[in-house]
């Protein structure tokens, strides 16, 4: 029972912070459909951000501001960078943003070193939320999986009850009409693409100061956010909800599962033989939790190959 | 017309230019590459074993350099993993190098070792030494070694074999330790090293976790785990994120008096990240900033800008050993036979801040001392800014900190 709570918490909380980085990249997928693979980029640098921010006013001031920065960041990347090279087809501005994401890197390298920085949660967000089985339960995990709730919902009514939504609905189903109705739909892919990045601007401000905020997170992120996307259904809010929930449960349950392929060799009375025969019939799933969610991925795109809740199903 | 005289003093002399220019010519430049992760995410340690060989070659050539002339430092950057390694290897050994300097990943450094082998066995008589700073899987010592490769760096059962000495001798070990590591060779080698010391020093290994190598990025349901076992003490090879979520998650789950064994505590930022959480805990490591001379201590803070730090004490002074070998090999200007470098290197012993070091001839292991030391607020040198750094506990002598001689090592020597 307490393996259950205690897992389930974690791995709901994981999932959200999963959700809060991957919500900008698919409303930006959704959206625009550029497969942003400097996406993890703009959540270190929000982190970064964050950090000097924080330094020089308070951490709810870094909060705030540098997922603004971020933003305008994302924007000048679309309107200088990526509006340049749309005209070639996805593949040129999946090329680019992927330049971009070793151009951050190493820019971020340059500025702040090589070290991770001391970007900490304030000490009066550091404490216990509650105590269960014994063992506290941080504060600011509940407080990473409120700010990921909330960056949901609102997201989801400004999509689908105000106006600003459905124009931008509108240029993403059908530009040219959109354009005729006199929207100005290039304006609209550059506040889509500044959302979406301030989206991930904002997951870093909120989860580095939890994790270390170093040169290598966005490297380390960047991969299981696009299984999230990729899982959820290329551009369904809903369905990175959802992905997101699925992969921070199930690497939540692998870590203290001891399972392994001779354990159920055990069923037919093999097990003994399994053992002996060592290898991938003895590794436990613990030791794989990492490659859970690519498990997860595979699984999704053999069934479902749109996605959870992709569209094209 | 020139007298006969005049004639034979030209030829004279331009015989004796000719000479001096023959012998600068035959003088042959030691060249010392560098083959370091210098970009990539390795980039912060790689950075580090290059600053430290760096520093100690750039004080040969102060002195004078080596054979006559300035000692070549070359710098590749193999961008932190294998195929990268081999290509820079391939293409320090068309440059010229004598000798292969690397430190950052195991993985690495069996490529680079594996390399170096191969290149040996095809050009007698034109051999490249690789020195091992940073490479601490047992496998470099065991099957994987041979005679042109030199581990200036401690392996698992090293660091293990200190850490539990002293952590029970000051009664942080307790009775019941949870192992918890990377799984790979070095987190292995690790969790190897956990169990076989259980007996000596009277533990219970309560569990043994083994999870992918910085690609967790919430260790909540691996604290959930270990306060399960309820464990008086963690040791952990981890490092860089997985040392620091690690730590933090336990830290925000309120088990502080789990006491951290750790190799890698003093890593760059580790500290500040960790917080308030890192007091008390240990760590084995190679060379501690406050055990070093005041007068080496400041001129590598003036040479390089920093204070020597995380592997930068060991990686001095395993190269200041083969520096040391250099000096008892004298070519006189003529052609460098890197065999003979090595067969100095084995008979050469260098006295540093913590004691005698030496290699090892059966597996060219360096035997050297180990420093326990404890996250304290009673330092000299703060680390990261923060008012905690590393205070000394023990020295562990060479001799007591050194591991048997594996026997899979057959080494040839030429």
């Amino acid at each position: 029972m307490e393996f259950l709570i205690t897992s389930t918490l974690n791995g709901v909380i994981y999932g959200m912070l999963l959700f809060m980085v991957s919500a900008g990249l698919t409303l930006i997928f959704g959206m625009m459909g550029v497969l942003n693979f400097a996406h993890a980029s703009f959540y270190m640098l929000g982190a970064y951000f964050a950090y000097t921010l924080s330094s020089i006013f308070n951490f709810w001031i870094g909060l705030l501001v540098a997922p603004l920065i971020v933003g305008i960041i994302g924007i000048l990347v679309e309107r200088y960078l990526l509006r340049r090279v749309h005209s070639y087809g996805h593949a040129h501005e999946l090329l680019l943003t992927f330049g971009l994401a070793f151009i951050f890197e190493e820019l971020v390298k340059l500025f702040y070193g090589d070290y991770p920085v001391n970007y900490r949660m304030p000490d009066d967000l550091n404490f216990a939320a509650f105590n269960i089985f014994g063992t506290d339960y941080p504060f600011y995990r509940v407080f990473i999986g409120g700010v990921a709730l909330a960056m949901f919902i609102s997201l989801l009514l400004m999509l689908n009850k105000t106006r600003v939504g459905i124009v931008v609905r509108g240029a993403e189903r059908l530009p040219q009409i959109a354009q005729a109705l006199g929207h100005n739909v290039p304006l609209v892919f550059m506040g889509v693409f500044g959302a979406g990045a301030a989206l991930a601007g904002l997951g870093g401000a909120v989860a580095g100061a939890f994790y270390p905020t170093n040169p290598n997170m966005a490297l380390e992120l960047g991969v299981i956010v696009f299984v999230v996307v990729v899982v959820g259904g290329l551009g369904s809010l809903t369905g990175s909800l959802l992905a997101s929930l699925m992969i921070g449960l199930f690497s939540s349950f692998a870590v203290g599962l001891d399972w392994s392929l001779a354990g159920a060799f055990d069923w037919v009375g093999l097990g003994d033989w399994a053992r002996s025969v060592g290898g991938l019939l003895t590794m436990s799933i613990s030791s794989i939790s990492g490659a859970m969610p690519f498990l997860l991925m595979l699984i999704v795109l053999l069934v479902r190959p749109a996605g959870l809740m992709g569209s094209k199903n | 017309m020139l007298s006969n005289k005049a004639v034979l003093t030209v030829a004279g002399a331009s015989m004796v230019l000719g000479m001096a220019v023959a012998s600068s010519a035959q003088a042959e430049t030691l060249k010392v590459g560098i083959v370091e992760s210098l970009s990539g995410s390795q980039t912060s340690t790689g950075r580090l074993y290059a600053t430290a060989a760096r520093y100690v070659l750039e004080k040969v050539n102060e002195q004078g350099g080596y054979n006559g002339d300035q000692i070549e430092i070359l710098e590749y950057d193999n961008g932190g993993n294998t195929s990268g390694a081999a290509a820079k290897v391939r293409q320090a050994i068309a440059d010229g190098v004598d000798v292969i300097i690397q430190g950052s990943s195991s993985a690495v450094a069996g490529q680079v070792s594996e390399d170096v082998r191969k290149h040996n066995i095809r050009n007698r008589g034109d051999e490249v030494l690789y020195l091992n700073v940073g490479g601490e899987a047992m496998e470099l010592r065991s099957n994987k070694c041979h005679y042109h490769a030199f581990h200036f760096t401690s392996t698992a059962p090293m660091r293990v074999g200190a850490l539990t000495q002293v952590m029970s001798e000051q009664g942080g070990l307790g009775d019941r330790v949870y192992s918890i590591n990377q799984n790979y060779s070095w987190g292995k080698d690790m969790q190897e090293a956990i169990k076989a010391r259980a007996e000596e020093y009277g533990y219970e290994v309560v569990d043994t976790v083994l999870h992918e190598v910085n690609r967790i990025q919430d260790f909540a349901p691996y604290v959930a785990q270990i306060k399960s076992a309820n464990p008086d003490s963690v040791i952990t090879g981890n490092w860089s994120n997985d040392l620091l979520l690690l730590m933090r998650a336990v830290g925000g789950a309120g088990l502080d008096d789990i006491t951290f064994g750790t190799a890698f505590l003093d890593q760059v930022g580790n500290v500040a990240n960790a917080g308030q959480g890192a007091m008390g805990n240990y760590v084995a490591h190679l060379g501690n900033i406050e055990l070093l001379s005041e007068e080496f201590v400041n001129d590598y803070q003036s040479v390089t800008g920093h204070y020597p730090v995380y592997v930068e004490p060991g990686a001095v002074n395993g190269i200041k050993l083969f520096t040391k070998a250099l000096e008892e090999v004298d070519f006189e200007g003529g052609d460098i036979d890197v065999n003979q470098i090595a067969a100095a290197l084995e008979q050469t012993t260098l006295e540093t801040d913590l004691g005698e070091i030496s290699i090892r001839e059966g597996d060219h292991q360096t035997v050297m001392p180990v420093v326990v030391s404890r996250v304290s607020k009673d330092v000299k040198y703060p680390v990261d800014g923060t008012d905690m750094g590393f205070e000394p506990i023990e020295v562990v002598s060479a001799a007591d900190a050194i591991f048997p001689l594996q026997e899979s090592c057959r080494m040839r020597r030429p």
